[in-house]
């Protein structure tokens, strides 16, 4: 019996490999399982390939998981596009049509050696029972019923209530392809038994849920009440949430022409009073730089989530990649400062989220959200929330003294000015892009453009304070190190878990504070540290280069860096960390030699 | 809304000194201005004026309303987002031609497709200014300017043409040489429930061409009231502001006669609808709970 299955699967657009997904997730999370969902797909919106990633386990998931347990392909040219995005080895169950005509023996899978080849008459099965080969996904869902133990029950249930809408005899029709999927399973057994461990947690309430919609729930909980965007992939789900619930909290959504106007609006919307938000992707980040300089120079809260993909340009639209921290960093002109912080799962969207309007609010600043297609579109299942722990911080208003003689732009001890907004009345004043006096009034002046500066970037350096920005597991005193952040960061949690299993004496730090760098906590971690890896998705190692720009690293510290899509796997990162254990071990009895 | 109470046109003049050259029409729109929200009563407070860059844009600060100096291009689109964030507030913006209609050039159809009311005003002086002189588009084809050293090959655009095509439901012009028609203009379009857009011919004293001067303008001015115009008849003033550049219509070209419910308006009754049995935001994760 298992605790844990990682299950790939591909098709074509029309497969319904996707729904096939969403529906083992939902019943697995129905069950009291935990799991994730990853979909990739090709750009096209129709005909092209499509596949998920679909991880169960008794245990909260860190990550989608490694080498998969079990891949199905409904055809094998879909599949093989796919690559290290769906990697089968020695230990991976592969199950596929039987109707590719490819003999068990003689799959297109080069260098590996499955644990076992199962070719099934998906298509001609769903023919048979269902009359139409469109029932092909859910014959591989009772495949996997048949096969696994996951989702017998509550996966028909749930495709009832979907179909039952449309006519009863399509339920029927899908009964009778999912049981045939499970008599297949039944009467040809598995080398191995590969059944999933009932979960204790069975009927517990649970959360499930994509990291673009509990974004979007986090902003409104937050308290933000106008969202201005523009439809891009794989962010547009962000505004999709806003604009069905939205209203109902007094706010609104403005779909605007284009990502400048979009921000734009979302500017304006702050100026007015309100929590606003913009949400977008690279190509959008980078038309939006321009509003970004306003909103720092003018002092207004704001928050931008760029739900990065493959770049540069159009680039990989539907494939995660961590390659903006540059762009979020450091686009737009000028000698700025504007926070960046990274969430690391859906789960923790939400703090990452209502952090975001806190710091934006509170620091009167735009502040980026980097989030990334793999979290953005990836299905959780999550324990519930409890939301009254979150504070809430709204922007420090002008009252009584201060609006007597009001100045915006005022000098304070924490370089915070009370902002006001139209309506209010002893607080007009005039807000701007070009430089200006405390009073907001334009000025050419060189010393007043210093002070100016100074105020806007010291007002942040608290924010390098901010300990639990940071998360730090693993032995404190650990010579081996990992750093990653987003995505990534789940990979590498569990390679530490396996890593320290194998007797390694590393520890990781996930950073949800990317910018400004906080030198000194990283200072700290490094202390430690003789060897060590900064794991991320970018070709340029922008992570590293980030982190040499404000430190001096040690000098075992290597980067371990990759463009996007194919995801690192955690014995990737564990294998890594051996080599540099032995590097380790090298280098110190070459040390020790001379003494001896 | 407030109660509109007595306000004179000083009320809305702030302490800044323009930096604009002696005898730029642009004094004449904010003196324009002052006296139209006069007019209209709003106090300061409850005015949000919003500009983009260029010589023109600098107007907000010289009134004594909440003023903000955005980027070049990008009036309207924060202009926007202010009154669906504030629908109570008087939203102006302004700007210049290169502002309006090169840069940000893509935004006026929209604003006036989803008809948010805001009142924009546009300084058209057919010149950059601010950058000394450059072609602008709406400068006249075959003329000379620093980056038109042997006169322009394009043709100019049509801002009424334009806008009134669009569908703007409010479409106005007016000129420094008649100051108390501007005013007038200027309140007709802010009381104008919807977009609504004022073509201001404000001459540029420094790069601006002799035929272009408050002299050459009074020469080719006519004042639509005076000719007969029927600002209801949207056929008879786009065929009216095909004479842009030629004439100097003044006044209000259109004016739609039963005006559509704005954006604004639509966004309110929509909230009030829809905020009925909404889960309280502390509950908002309930939604994702999966039975």
């Amino acid at each position: 019996m298992r605790k844990d299955l990682v299950f790939g699967m591909a098709g074509s657009g029309g497969d319904g490999i996707v729904s096939a997904g969403d529906s083992l997730l939902q019943a697995a999370s129905a069950e009291g399982y935990h799991g994730v969902m990853t979909k990739s797909f090709g750009s096209q919106i129709r005909g092209g390939e499509s596949s998920c990633r679909v991880r169960i386990s008794t245990d909260p998931v860190l990550n989608p998981g490694g080498n998969l347990d079990v891949a199905v392909a409904l055809n094998w040219e879909d599949f093989l596009k796919f690559g290290a995005e769906l990697p089968v080895a020695g230990s991976t169950v592969v199950i596929y049509e039987a109707a590719t005509g490819v003999p068990e023996n003689q799959i297109p899978l080069v260098g590996v050696t499955p644990l076992q080849v199962i070719a099934v008459p998906i298509a001609a099965m769903a023919k048979e029972t269902a009359g139409t080969e469109r029932a092909k996904n859910t014959v591989v869902l009772g495949l996997i019923a048949g096969w696994f133990g996951i989702g017998g029950e509550a996966v028909m249930k749930g495709i009832s209530k979907k179909l039952a809408k449309k006519s009863m005899e399509l339920v029927e029709a899908n009964q009778k392809a999912f049981d045939a999927g499970v008599a297949f399973a039944k009467s040809h057994p598995l080398k191995a038994d590969m059944t999933v461990v009932p979960s204790s947690t069975k009927g517990a309430v649970k959360l499930l849920t994509d990291g673009n919609d509990m974004c979007a729930a986090a902003a409104l909980f937050a308290g933000c009440q106008f969202f201005g965007g523009y439809p891009i992939t794989p962010s547009t789900e962000i505004m999709q949430f806003f604009t069905n619930h939205v209203w109902k909290y007094g706010g609104a959504v403005l779909q605007a022409e284009d990502e400048i106007a979009g921000i734009g609006a979302a500017v304006g919307a702050s100026f007015a009073g309100k929590k606003s938000m913009t949400a977008t992707s690279g190509p959008g980040l980078s038309l939006k730089s321009e509003m970004m300089g306003l909103a720092s120079i003018a002092e207004l809260p704001l928050v931008i989530v760029d739900v990065q993909r493959g770049g540069p340009s159009t680039g990989l639209p539907t494939k995660t990649e961590q390659s903006d921290l540059f762009a979020a960093a450091f686009s737009a002109h000028g000698d700025v400062i504007r926070p960046v912080l990274a969430p690391t799962s859906v789960a923790d969207m939400f703090r990452t989220t209502v952090e975001a309007f806190n710091i934006a609010e509170h620091y009167q600043t735009p502040v980026i959200i980097l989030s990334d297609q793999e979290i953005a579109s990836r299905k959780e299942t999550l324990d519930p929330i409890d939301t009254s722990t979150f504070k809430i911080i709204n922007r420090l208003v002008p009252a009584g003294a201060d609006l007597q003689d009001y100045k915006r732009f005022k000098q304070t001890e924490n370089h915070i000015s009370p902002i006001s907004h139209p309506g209010m009345l002893g607080g007009t004043y005039l807000a701007s892009g070009i430089e200006h006096v405390e009073s907001g009034a334009p000025t050419n002046s060189g010393s007043v453009h210093q002070r100016m500066n100074d105020k806007r970037i010291k007002k942040l350096d608290p924010l390098k304070e901010r300990k639990d920005l940071f998360e730090i597991t693993g032995n404190p005193d650990a010579p081996l190190a990992l750093v990653a952040w987003g995505s990534v960061a789940g990979v590498c949690r569990e390679a530490l878990q396996m890593a320290q299993a194998e007797g390694l004496d590393v520890k990781l730090m996930v950073p949800y504070l990317l910018y400004p760098v906080a030198e000194q906590t990283y200072r700290d971690f490094f202390a430690s540290v003789q060897k060590g890896l900064v794991v991320e998705q970018s070709h340029l190692a922008q992570t590293f280069k980030v982190l040499r720009m404000h430190l001096d690293l040690p000098k075992g510290l290597q980067s371990l860096a990759r463009s996007g899509a194919n995801p690192f796997l955690p014995g990737e990162i564990v294998a890594a960390l051996h080599h540099l254990l032995s590097e380790l071990q090298r280098s110190h009895e070459g040390k020790l030699q001379p003494q001896e | 809304m407030s109660a509109t109470c007595e306000f004179q046109a000083k009320d809305y003049k702030s302490d800044l000194k323009p930096i604009w050259c002696p005898g730029c029409g642009d004094y004449s729109v904010v003196q324009g201005i002052y006296r139209a929200l006069a007019a209209v009563g709003r106090p300061p407070h409850e005015v949000a004026f919003i500009s983009g860059i260029g010589c023109s844009s600098r107007i907000p600060g010289y009134t004594t309303a909440y003023g903000f100096n955005t980027v070049h291009g990008r009036a309207l689109p924060i202009a926007q987002g202010i009154k669906l964030a504030n629908p109570d507030l008087l939203v102006l913006a302004a700007g210049g031609d290169g502002d309006g209609f090169s840069i940000g050039g893509g935004h006026i159809a929209h604003l006036i497709r989803r008809n948010i009311d805001i009142t924009y005003i546009v300084m058209d002086n057919q010149i950059y200014g601010l950058t000394k002189g450059q072609l602008s588009p709406t400068s006249q084809k075959g003329r000379t300017t620093c980056t038109s050293p042997y006169g322009s090959l394009e043709n100019p655009v049509n801002p009424l043409l334009y806008v009134l095509a669009y569908g703007a439901g409010f479409v106005a012009q007016a000129s420094p040489t008649d100051l108390a028609g501007m005013a007038a203009t200027l309140e007709e379009a802010i009381r104008y429930p919807g977009f609504a857009f004022v073509n201001v011919q404000s001459p540029c004293v420094t790069y601006g061409e002799e035929a272009q001067q408050i002299k050459g303008l009074k020469a080719i001015s006519e004042n639509l009231s005076a000719i007969g115009h029927n600002p209801a008849d949207r056929l008879a003033a786009m065929d009216l502001a095909q004479h842009y550049g030629e004439k100097l219509h003044l006044g209000v070209f259109y004016k739609n006669p039963e005006p559509p419910p704005t954006y604004d308006a639509l966004i309110r009754e929509r909230q009030a609808q829809l905020s009925q049995g909404a889960l309280p935001k502390e509950r908002i994760l309930d939604l994702f709970i999966k039975k």
